[in-house]
């Protein structure tokens, strides 16, 4: 018979208190500073709105002025800038512009400097 | 005669082992998965070329100089790189450029997703405790769960550097597989229900709150788990590059060039350690399959979270525990698959840019994971 060790030979007595409580303070940790963060940026929209409804009754402005923008309007007014500042659009201006397409002449290629000039008859 | 019987002793043939032979095959393995299904490629095709390099047999001379092990090599002193942790908060760095933390900014309760997903981390520490493995080494292979190769290699050459080719190439294989691993999770721990939950449309974020999340982010996380910040710091560094709009070209540099060149240094030399005499041990089997366990608890942890928040939430902000799964910091892996499992529920809702909040929330988590572990154990 041969005596073969397990691949994974689990021995939950090998686990000390101390490292069972540092697993759970270090999870602990984690989530408590992302809680934290949280709170911090949960804080930041609320006193931004604050801020808005403050300047829309100082300045008489309507109260949908202080209203949160959602992201699709953003996104939507953002593309829109986007294509405006680009000039893509669908629809073409329909002005044609034309160009000067005749090139310049150059005599790199020109016949009259080929090397052999056949007699060419001329009728 | 003699020169040519000398030369052919000092040929790779000569030397090779069955051991370099299935190394060498690993390493085809990785380059066929990165081609063929383009599985994480842009780290999987280096390090399976580095797993190539490193594992043809080299003639042994003193003074040589060729081999990544070998003091003075060319390769070596790449991979001082790694061994000295100088690649991962570069890679940090380009990350925070690229990365927009305003979906996070905008809907902030789904950070605690990305702390939820760390589960697998402490679960897994646990768990290699009992198999035997010391306690620096068992918090190393722990973080397998953060799903993180750069926080893996950093925590890794600073606690167990004799374990760094075995973590570093479980985290990175199996984030490249997180589109295998992570839906029969996500679907066994949720209803059908549960994932047709559509979410609030995400809020505009503003510029000021884009900036003030970098800094206020180094300042918290800097003082609670001062160890992360090569971390940590390099991340919202490169954050607040993007998001101040005056360092453009800085901010371009790090999330392209800079990352690129580090991305390819580290895959290679890391794959180049992986050689079989260290890299086939029963030490690198248990690894494996603890990091698989790792990934499972940690996708397990996001859902059950995400379930658990919609106990307390109102109906109009319930969140879809798909996104739970995103915690894992795979970035954008895992904010991919829960996309897709969220649309082979209801074709249409996506959930994306919901994802990406808790997914960018998991690599602050994972980085915070292993800074506390340095900060407890060294």
């Amino acid at each position: 018979m041969t005596n073969s060790t397990p691949i994974l030979p689990v021995d939950f007595s090998a686990i000390t208190k101390e490292q069972m409580i540092f697993a759970v303070f270090g999870y602990v940790t984690v989530i408590g500073s992302l809680f934290l963060l949280f709170i911090l940026f949960s804080l930041i929209p609320a006193m931004r709105r604050r801020k808005q409804k403050k300047l829309v009754r100082t300045q008489g402005l309507p109260e949908s002025a202080a209203a949160v923008v959602p992201g699709e309007v953003s996104a939507a007014i953002a593309l829109a800038l986007s294509l405006y500042l680009e000039e893509l659009h669908d629809q073409e201006t329909a002005i044609l512009t034309i160009k000067k397409a005749a090139k310049n002449y150059s005599p790199w290629n020109s016949k009259i400097y080929n090397v052999i000039n056949f007699n060419q008859i001329k009728r | 005669m003699e020169g040519i019987t000398h030369f052919f002793q000092h040929t790779g043939f000569a030397g090779a082992a069955p051991g370099n032979l299935l190394m060498i095959f690993v390493g085809l393995l990785f380059i066929w998965l990165a081609i063929r299904f383009e599985y994480e490629p842009l780290l999987l095709l280096p390090i399976g070329f580095g797993i190539l390099l490193g594992n043809i047999p080299l003639p042994w001379q003193p003074g040589l100089q060729i081999g990544v092990q070998e003091e003075g090599s060319v390769m070596n002193l790449l991979y001082m790189g790694v061994l000295k942790g100088v690649f991962p908060p570069l890679i940090f760095l380009g990350i925070g450029a690229m990365t927009d933390f305003s979906p996070l900014i905008s809907n902030p309760k789904l950070i605690l997703l990305g702390a939820a997903a760390q589960l697998g981390i402490f679960l897994t520490y646990i768990g290699a405790i009992t198999l035997g493995f010391g306690n620096l080494d068992s918090a190393a292979i722990g973080i397998i769960g953060g799903a993180d190769g750069p926080s893996a290699i950093f925590l890794s050459s600073r606690l167990a550097p004799h374990l760094i080719g075995a973590i570093t190439i479980a985290a990175y294989i199996y984030m490249a597989l997180i589109p295998v691993i992570q839906p029969p999770v996500m679907r066994l721990l949720t209803t059908e229900k549960e994932r047709k939950i559509r979410m609030k449309p995400p809020r505009s974020v503003s510029r000021k709150e884009k900036v003030l999340f970098p800094v206020i982010g180094v300042l918290l996380t800097g003082f609670i788990a001062p160890a992360s910040l090569p971390l940590l710091g390099m991340l919202f560094l490169g954050n607040l590059l993007r998001e101040s709009m005056v360092t453009a070209r800085l901010a371009d540099t790090a999330r392209n060039a800079l990352i690129d060149v580090v991305s390819i240094i580290l895959g290679v030399t890391i794959g180049a350690s992986a050689q079989a005499t260290t890299f086939l041990t029963r030490n690198s089997l248990q690894i494996f399959i603890l990091g698989a366990g790792a990934f499972v608890i940690s996708t397990a942890g996001g859902v059950l979270f995400a379930k658990m928040m919609n106990l307390v939430l109102p109906e109009e902000s319930k969140v879809n525990p798909l996104i739970g799964a995103a915690g894992v910091s795979a970035v954008p892996n895992s904010a991919q698959v829960a996309h897709r499992e969220g649309l082979r529920a209801d074709p249409t809702n996506h959930l994306i840019m919901h994802a990406m909040a808790p997914n960018v929330a998991g690599v602050i988590g994972s980085a915070l994971a292993a800074g506390i572990m340095l900060g407890y154990l060294l």
